[in-house]
Formats: C-alpha cells, sequence, structure tokens
C-alpha cells in the first residue's frame, strides 16, 4: 500500500472507535460474530466485525465495492475454506457453536447455512436432480418418494414449481437466468438449512425476475434467517429489517433499514446513501 | 549463379527496397505536410516497396528451380537416335545414369556415342539456364521493384495492399498441410489398389494368417504367403487396450488432483515435470520396455506359476506404452477439468459436498465430453505408435486375447515389410501400404469421433 493511500485511508477512519448503532441482539439470536478479522496472505480484508444476525431476519449489507461484505458473508458457512491464503480469526457462532471450533463438520455446517450465488449456477444435470443433489449427498432421504416430495415442496417453496413441474427432467441450463437463480434458491432451500447467505443473488437479473426473487426473499424469512449482500440500495430498502453498511473492511454502522436509509447518523454512510460515492 | 545466391540475393534486394520505400513515402509525405497525411505508416509503404521486389522474383525462381531439370531432360531425350528413344523405361534410367556419370568424369569411353553428344548438350543447355535464370530473375525483381517505388505516393492504400498480400501467404502456408496431408493419402491410395489387384480385399480384412513371405521363384512350397490383416489389428487393440488401461485412470487422477486438490507451489513442480514423461524419444521407451519391463513381467509372472510367458509380450508393451501416454491424457483432462466454471464448484461446495462428491458429481459430468475426446485422441495416439512395439511386443502374427503372449501390430509390420532395400512390386512391399491405409483410416475416424465429442463441450458453457 503506498503511504498516500494509507495516509488518506487514516483520514477517513479518524475519530472512528467503534460501530455507529447496535450491531449484537439480545434475544433471538441466529448467529453472530465476535472480532472478527480476515487476512489475504499479508492483507487485511476485515477489521475486527462485531454483528447479530437475528432469527427469521433479513439483514442486508451494503457498502461500496471491495468493502469486504462478500468476504465476510462468506466467513458466515466457510466458503473461504477453499482460498488458500485466507485465515480468519474471531469468533463465529450459530445456535451456540463455534463454526470455526476444530470439531465443526463444513459438511455439516453448510447444510445448515446455505449459500446463493451472484451468478445462477445450476449444475449442468436435470432440474429435478439440481434440487436432489444436496439431500442425496446428506442422506436426509432413503425413499424416492420421499425425495420427490421434498424436490417439490423446495420448488413450491421457491415460487418456481408451476413453472418447471412439468419438464423437471429437462436440463436447468435451459431455465431463463430468473428462473435459473430461483432454482439454486430451491436447492438451497431442500436441505433445510437455518440460515441462507445470499451474495448479490440479483445482479446478474432483469428487473422483473429481480422483484419475484425479492418476493420470494420476503416469504422465505417467515422461516430462515436471510443475510444478503447487494449493491442496490433500493434493494436493500425494499427486503431487509436491519441493514448493516461495510467501508473498508469495517463495519461502520448498523440499524433498521428505514433509519438506516433515511437518519443514517455516521459521515460515511450518509455519503454513501446519498450517492456521494460507492 | 546459383539458385541459392539468386535467393540471398533477392533477400538482399526486398530488404533494400523495403529501406528505400520507406525514405519515399517520407519524401513524398513532404508534399502534403508531413507523414500524418499519408494513407499509410511509412512502414507500410516500405513492406509493399519489398514485396514488389522480391515476390515476383521469388515465384519465377522457384517455379524455374522446379522445372529445369525435367525441361533440359526433355529437350535432350528428343535429340536421341531413334534406337535409345525405343527403350524400356528402366532401361531409359540406366542411359540417365551413364550420362550422369561421362559428365562427371567417373567414366570415359560411353557405350554409345550418341550418349556423349547428349552429355555434352546437357552440360551446355544447363549452361544456359542458369544465365537465363539470373538474367530473368534479377531483371524481374528491378523491373517490379521499379514498380513498387513509382507507385509510392501519399494515396497509395499501402497497408490495406499489405493486409491483402499477408492474407494470401497465411492461406497459401495452411494450404501446404492440406496438400501434403492430401498427397500422402494419395500415394497410400494408390499403392494399396495396386496391392489389392494382388490380394482380394476380402481376404485382406477378414483373413485370420499373416505371413507376408513370399518366395522369389514360384516352385517353393508355401510361396504364396498370407495376408490376413485380422491378427495385426487384434494385436494392436489389444495393446492399445493395454495402454489405455493403464493411462486412462493414472491420467485422469493425476489430473483431478493437480486441478483439485494440488496447491499451486505442487502444480507448477508437478506438472511440468509429467510433461517431461512426453517429451521422452519413444525408442527410449522401447528399449526401457525390450529390456527392463519384459523381462521382470516373464520372472514375475513365472515366479506365481503362470507358464508360457514369452518374453516379448503384448503386456510389456502395453503397459510401457500406457505410461507413455499417460501425459496425453493428463494434459487434456486438466484442461477440461480447469475449464469447468468455478461457480459450479461453489454452488456444491455451498451445499456442504465434500471435494470428492463435487468432483464426482459436478465437475466430472461437466467435464466428461471433453475427457472423452481426451481419451479418444490418446487412443489414436496408442494405435499409431509404433516404437515401443517394435522392440517389444514381437513380430509373431498370433491371432490371440492373452496379453502374456507376444503379438504384432500393424505398425510393426509395416515397419518390418519396408526396412532394408526392397523393390515396391510384390504383394508383400505393397501390403505395407493397404495397412497404412487401414491405419490412416482407424485414427482419422477415431480422431473425427474425438473432434466431434470436443466441439460439443465446448458448446456448453457458451
Amino acid at each position: 500500500m503506498t503511504t498516500l493511500a494509507k495516509d488518506s485511508m487514516e483520514a477517513v477512519f479518524e475519530g472512528w472507535t467503534s460501530t455507529v448503532g447496535k450491531p449484537t441482539m439480545d434475544s433471538d439470536v441466529r448467529m453472530s460474530t465476535r472480532n472478527v478479522d480476515v487476512h489475504y496472505g499479508d492483507k487485511q480484508a476485515i477489521y475486527g466485525v462485531d454483528l447479530d444476525i437475528g432469527k427469521n431476519e433479513v439483514l442486508a449489507m451494503i457498502g461500496p465495492s471491495g468493502c469486504g461484505k462478500s468476504t465476510f458473508l462468506r466467513t458466515l458457512n466457510r466458503m473461504n475454506d477453499t482460498i488458500d491464503i485466507c485465515r480468519i480469526t474471531g469468533d463465529i457462532i450459530l445456535d451456540g457453536d463455534n463454526i470455526y471450533d476444530k470439531h465443526m463438520d463444513v459438511v455439516n455446517l453448510r447444510a445448515r447455512v446455505g449459500m446463493v450465488f451472484q451468478k445462477p449456477n445450476p449444475f449442468p444435470k436435470s432440474i429435478y436432480d439440481n434440487v436432489a443433489y444436496g439431500p442425496k449427498i446428506h442422506g436426509l432421504v432413503t425413499r424416492r418418494a420421499e425425495l420427490d416430495e421434498v424436490v417439490e415442496t423446495a420448488l413450491r417453496k421457491a415460487s418456481i414449481w408451476d413453472e418447471v413441474k412439468d419438464r423437471l427432467d429437462q436440463p436447468a441450463t435451459g431455465l431463463s437466468g430468473g428462473q435459473q437463480q430461483r432454482l439454486c434458491i430451491a436447492r438451497t432451500i431442500a436441505v433445510s438449512p437455518e440460515v441462507i447467505l445470499m451474495d448479490e443473488p440479483c445482479s446478474a437479473l432483469d428487473p422483473i425476475a429481480t422483484a419475484r426473487i425479492e418476493e420470494l426473499i420476503a416469504e422465505l424469512s417467515e422461516n430462515y434467517t436471510i443475510a444478503i449482500v447487494t449493491h442496490s440500495m433500493q434493494q436493500a430498502a425494499r427486503v431487509s429489517h436491519r441493514t448493516a453498511y461495510f467501508h473498508l473492511g469495517r463495519l461502520i454502522e448498523v440499524g433498521k433499514t428505514d433509519k438506516i436509509f433515511t437518519a443514517p447518523e455516521h459521515k460515511l454512510t450518509e455519503d454513501y446513501i446519498t450517492g456521494r460515492f460507492g | 549463379m546459383t539458385s541459392s545466391s539468386l535467393l540471398l540475393l533477392l533477400i538482399l534486394i526486398a530488404a533494400i527496397s523495403y529501406f528505400f520505400g520507406r525514405k519515399r513515402s517520407e519524401v513524398v509525405a513532404q508534399s502534403v505536410g508531413g507523414v500524418r497525411y499519408l494513407h499509410s505508416l511509412p512502414n507500410y509503404y516500405g513492406l509493399m516497396a519489398a514485396v514488389w521486389a522480391g515476390i515476383p522474383g521469388f515465384v519465377v525462381l522457384s517455379l524455374w528451380v522446379m522445372f529445369e531439370s525435367t525441361v533440359i531432360q526433355g529437350i535432350v531425350a528428343s535429340s536421341f537416335p531413334d534406337s535409345l528413344k525405343a527403350l524400356s523405361e528402366s532401361q531409359t534410367n540406366l542411359l540417365w545414369s551413364e550420362i550422369n556419370n561421362l559428365r562427371s568424369g567417373v567414366i570415359t569411353n560411353a557405350s554409345d556415342p550418341a550418349l556423349l553428344t547428349a552429355a555434352e548438350q546437357l552440360t551446355a543447355l544447363e549452361d544456359r539456364s542458369s544465365i537465363l535464370k539470373t538474367i530473368l530473375t534479377l531483371g524481374l525483381a528491378g523491373l517490379t521493384g521499379a514498380i513498387g517505388w513509382k507507385l509510392i505516393r501519399p494515396a497509395q492504400k499501402a497497408r490495406n495492399q499489405f493486409e491483402a498480400f499477408f492474407r494470401i501467404l497465411l492461406m497459401l502456408s495452411s494450404l501446404i498441410a492440406i496438400f501434403t496431408t492430401v498427397g500422402i493419402v494419395f500415394s497410400v491410395l494408390f499403392e494399396s489398389v495396386r496391392f489389392f489387384r494382388e490380394v482380394p480385399f476380402f481376404d485382406f480384412i477378414f483373413g485370420t494368417k499373416w505371413s507376408p513371405q513370399i518366395a522369389v521363384t514360384a516352385d517353393v512350397p508355401g510361396s504364396s504367403g498370407a495376408f490376413g490383416a485380422v491378427p495385426l489389428f487384434v494385436g494392436t487393440l489389444l495393446i492399445a487396450f493395454i495402454a489405455l488401461l493403464i493411462a486412462v485412470p493414472i491420467g485422469l487422477m493425476s489430473a483431478v488432483y493437480l486441478v483439485e486438490y494440488a496447491s499451486s507451489k505442487v502444480r507448477n513442480v508437478v506438472k511440468p515435470l509429467l510433461e517431461v514423461l512426453a517429451g521422452i524419444p519413444t525408442v527410449v521407451y522401447g528399449f526401457f520396455a525390450a529390456l527392463t519391463m519384459a523381462p521382470q513381467l516373464k520372472n514375475f509372472f513365472e515366479g506365481i506359476g503362470v507358464n508360457g510367458v514369452s518374453s516379448e509380450s503384448a503386456l510389456a508393451a502395453g503397459l510401457v506404452m500406457g505410461i507413455m501416454i499417460i501425459p496425453f491424457v493428463s494434459s487434456l483432462a486438466d484442461d477440461v477439468i480447469s475449464a469447468v466454471p468455478n461457480s459450479l464448484r461453489d454452488g456444491s461446495y455451498g451445499l456442504g459436498a465434500t471435494r470428492s462428491e463435487t468432483i464426482k458429481q459436478v465437475v466430472f459430468p461437466a467435464a466428461l465430453p471433453g475427457i472423452v475426446g481426451g481419451i479418444l485422441l490418446a487412443a489414436s495416439r496408442a494405435i499409431g505408435e509404433t516404437m515401443i512395439v517394435v522392440m517389444a511386443a514381437g513380430l509373431a502374427a498370433n491371432l490371440t486375447a492373452n496379453p502374456l503372449e507376444a503379438v504384432t501390430t500393424v505398425t510393426v509390420q509395416i515397419a518390418t515389410l519396408l526396412v532394408g532395400d526392397q523393390e515396391f512390386d510384390s504383394a508383400k512391399t505393397l501390403s505395407a501400404f493397404a495397412l497404412g491405409l487401414m491405419l490412416f483410416f482407424t485414427t482419422l475416424m477415431l480422431n473425427v469421433v474425438a473432434l466431434a465429442v470436443v466441439k460439443r463441450f465446448r458448446e456448453q458453457y457458451d
């Protein structure tokens, strides 16, 4: 890092001591992180984040590109494990279990914390097999009839059942982008997770498909905890209960979504929301 | 002047033309207000001047060299006395070698005085041809060079012209490869037709006995020979099958390891090392198979009580060939496995699949068409391989599926049929061409299938 960049970064954080707002919750906590640092090699990407995510809550994470919100999201189900140079310290607790504990089985964890990605990524298999993939590898079902039921339920919950029920055996890659993304959500739901992480799930979709996904998020929040990273502030305002604003690896401000978007307390949050940078 | 010095001179002329063409374009640019008002950069004017000066002369020179000796021989032959003209083809060939010997002074007294005249005529004609060639080439180079020089003016579209020239040059280069292939196919095809005139086609492809010995005189017993290609193709397929049995699993697994498991440090070391295998000359593999592998196998199988193990076995050749083609399988599989988008892997990991589950159920099915293509390419390589089997598999044309016996392959037979001085008019030597044709056909089919499969794979992520 050049001296200039370092100076300007320190200037940004001059007087920054801790997150504005209330990142922790008193009850109904599903996941909580305490003092989480993430390093990629020598470069630090996340600085001491404390954040709770409540049961049946939709938490939106916003911030300019490179602010670490996707990195933070991916630490929540240990997707960063696949990156060799990534190092994570601090505690991340899911229902009382530290997910970075030696005894935590990452296979189990990812069944409990599912993930939907930025670009729809259906497997090059049939629609049915895409949804059946998770239940099969986790051994959730024993009979074909049960599997059929799990697949149908997941597709219904992802509100795509009516569109695909007549062509379950056809390749998933033939679906439109929006349908593919809802299929990926169905695939995630099929293993009955507690938390669903969504990494900019609508960034590759057109406005109509986006609207359907947003409706779906609202429905899903009745049963699941959802953490969503988004670049669209309108989307964050529409779908989330609480919003967290990240800036250069630090959690700047957390609060009720309507408060963050109407009366942000921190200068950086205000600048971002009013479009002064980002 | 000799043709090679003429060629060098032409290159020099072209280089000088480039230099002056460039200069001239800069000079003519003055009149229109500078280089920026030229149609093209000065470089292109220079290149076009070089093309004008060099290429026509080069074309004439190469045509001259190609047809020179044929034309001169034709002229000399037309002045032969009638007694010599009436001779057969092989006798005429003898005449020509005598003429050449006379000219080089190896012999001094000719069998026919007409030959002495012919030799003198030939020398005179060649001298004249040489002078004519020099004048024509250099004259043309000067003329077209001057034209090229004259053409240089600000409006000349030198860049477009040079692009067009370059396109033609590229096209001709690709045509050379195609014409060579076509030429090879036709030469093999014509010789095969001659073979099939002597041996019926169906006796060849369905016959089960291979013994291509034909005695010099017809009254020796067993002189007829047998040309059944089945044992050869069975031997080829047996060895190729053993080779693939080794290469496919090892190659695929090493590719999976390198792409999915190995850290970049390991990968950077192991991958080049694996590719060294592809760089070992096949002859070296051959004596490894014959001198190390085959005796070891014989000892091993005799040790566990299997008798009748041949010291040259299909197994030894197949094993070593398998090791040789591991890099083909692994580097092709490496490419297609790496081409599977990471988003698919993330999707699978995100659902809680382990690495091996992800590889088995997501990565492999997605990469399968490409992998199949790679395997087929490796198979055609195994079928066409010669040196290892020559040294390790033996020459006995046994029709057997037992990998411990000696078998022979199509390529081995072709090599042994054509080694040494042979006359190309007996069924024995001609059969090599028929074998070659069938082998070519087999590998061509495999390649076509492989390319079709690979093509379908490419369309999948577009």
